[in-house]
């Protein structure tokens, strides 16, 4: 793993102790082709927010797929915590169950309806918990996917590209919105995304998935909340769009 | 019409308005869609007063309209209605409840799709109408040979749809309901039955539609009631206006039949887009 100099080296041994939330050892995956994923080797501390960075095709879905046991990994390679929560690019609502529903569907507890709305209100959809899924506008929709996950109260909470399919405007207030329920639930994040100021807004630390490894892996040691116009920010910018093979 | 249309967009919703629900809303459009059936029958009943068409082969709406009030009055069309709708009924309920448990068994498990569906893919090209002589050979020529052709008929159509809706449910649906912690049956019940019902109630469509064909033929074979036995023996006694009867109580039943399904697809599928007509609560 070669890591960007600024990057202490202790934090990677932290990563690989046993109170860590996610811990993913010497995993491999391939689709019959090349390794898709090629002996990775990482861990997530628990409340640690982490972006995942990569080329499209490069297999950051396959790998949070795989967190999420969606797809197959061998028990020996995989730590996971078993409250995880996962929201995709698409909302993923069931259309025929009202909103708040889709928040409570699949909660085990008496409560389950008071604990839905709640959700629902933490991501500022009171007013449309009864609505059908189909009429919500994408961000509306998006943020309804967002409660489902939080209800669950993850340890880990899983978002592949989840404000890809956003407007600019709502994909601003989407990451300010996720931020701060970050900082409520302090749940570890595993996010997803194409976006190098998305991850550098939000996140703790940056992995960049190359040619199935993790060819990057550094700490964003900036102060929050962050700006893009912050000192540092370009520096660090610049370096990863690098390693995406993008002149910044 | 534009103080309508305003009014929709003032509710919110006008996104999700669809042309069919444009097109059925208002007393004026509706009554709108009655003139040319209306219009025919004055011609129908003109051209018949103006002697231009020969009444023993065509009878006059009048006529027509006479005949099914004497048969109302001795409570014969009554009677033969219910027992035409019984056979439906039966049949239909058979075939569906048939086509239903195949598609679910079929649709569910790549065994039970080995098992049932190579047999009804090959049984399915072989039109039921055709199997009326065994029918016949087999069950005589009572109620057996029209309820089974009757449940043979609209078993396919349910099963064919189901099926197809089962397989088509949306695997990011189902991986989303298995990262919600549903259990396979919690994802059938709450996945895969929901995403496959608006495919179930066309497939039922077509097996009402199905069935009243059925029960055409088979009552026209052999029948001691029901309105095939009314319309057959009206034949023989050169009563077209009693046939004329019957064809109007076929027509009127299927329409009635369709209409209630698609009651149930407003009732059952109200969160698709195209039923979202008004507020959503
Ligand atoms: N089920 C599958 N069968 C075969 N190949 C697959 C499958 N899933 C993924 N792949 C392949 O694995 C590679 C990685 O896919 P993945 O979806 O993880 O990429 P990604 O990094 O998420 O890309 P993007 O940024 O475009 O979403 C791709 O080449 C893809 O074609
Ligand atoms: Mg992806």
């Amino acid at each position: 793993m070669n890591m960007i100099a600024s990057m202490p080296l202790s934090q990677s041994e932290l990563h690989s102790d046993p109170g860590a939330a996610v811990s993913v050892r010497n995993l491999t995956r391939s689709f019959g082709g090349p390794a898709i994923l090629d002996q990775i080797t990482f861990s997530i501390a628990p409340g640690e927010f982490v972006a995942l960075l990569g080329r499209s095709g490069s297999g950051k879905s396959t790998l949070l797929r795989t967190l999420a046991g969606l797809d197959p990994a061998p028990p020996e390679t995989l730590t996971v915590p078993a409250a995880r929560a996962v929201v995709f690019q698409e909302p993923r609502l069931l259309p025929w169950k009202r909103v708040w529903k889709n928040v409570a569907l699949g909660l085990r507890m008496p409560d389950a309806k008071a604990k839905a709305l709640d959700a629902l209100a933490e991501v500022e959809l009171q007013h449309r918990v009864e609505a059908w899924p189909l009429t919500l506008s994408g961000g509306e929709a998006q943020r309804a996917a967002l409660a489902r996950a939080l209800v669950r109260e993850p340890k880990l909470l899983l978002l592949d590209e989840p404000f890809a399919s956003l407007d600019a405007l709502t994909r601003m207030r989407m990451q300010a919105l996720v931020a701060s329920l970050w900082q409520a639930h302090k749940p570890a994040v595993l996010l997803v995304t194409h976006d190098v100021d998305e991850a550098l807004l939000l996140a703790d630390r940056v992995l960049v998935l190359i040619e199935g490894k993790i060819g990057i892996d550094t700490q964003i040691p900036l102060d929050r909340p962050r700006h893009a116009s912050d000192p540092g920010f370009s520096t660090l910018r610049t370096k990863l769009l690098a390693s995406l093979g993008v002149q910044g | 019409m534009s103080g309508f249309a305003l009014q929709r967009s003032a509710s919110g919703l006008p996104a999700v308005t669809t042309a069919k629900a444009k097109g059925r809303g208002s007393w004026n459009q509706r009554l709108r869609r009655a003139y040319v059936p209306l219009g025919i029958l004055a011609i129908w009943q003109a051209g018949y007063a103006l002697g231009w068409i020969p009444s023993q082969s065509v009878p006059p709406p009048s006529a027509i309209a006479l005949a099914a009030w004497q048969l109302a009055i001795t409570g014969q069309l009554a009677d033969n209605i219910l027992v035409s709708l019984e056979r439906v009924a039966i049949g239909l309920g058979i075939g569906v409840a048939a086509g239903t448990v195949m598609a679910l068994i079929a649709g569910l498990s790549r065994l039970g799709e080995d098992s049932i569906d190579p047999t009804l893919q090959m049984l399915r090209t072989l039109p039921h109408l055709a199997l009326i002589p065994l029918m016949i050979m087999w069950f005589g020529i009572g109620e057996t040979p029209k309820l089974t052709l009757i449940a043979l008929g609209s078993l396919f159509p349910i099963y064919l749809n189901l099926f197809a809706g089962i397989r088509g449910a949306d695997r990011k649906l189902r991986e989303a309901a298995n990262t919600l912690g549903l259990s396979p049956l919690e994802t059938i019940i709450n996945v895969v039955l929901p995403a496959a019902l608006p495919n179930f109630l066309t497939g039922l469509r077509q097996a009402f539609g199905i069935a009243w064909i059925t029960l055409v033929v088979a009552e026209q074979i052999n029948a001691s009631a029901g309105i095939g036995y009314l319309v057959m023996n009206a034949r023989d006694f050169l009563r077209t206006d009693i046939i004329f009867v019957g064809l109007s109580i076929y027509a009127i039943l299927g329409l009635l039949t369709d209409q209630s399904v698609r009651l149930l697809e407003t009732t059952l599928l109200a969160w698709r887009p195209s039923f979202l007509k008004d507020a959503t609560r």
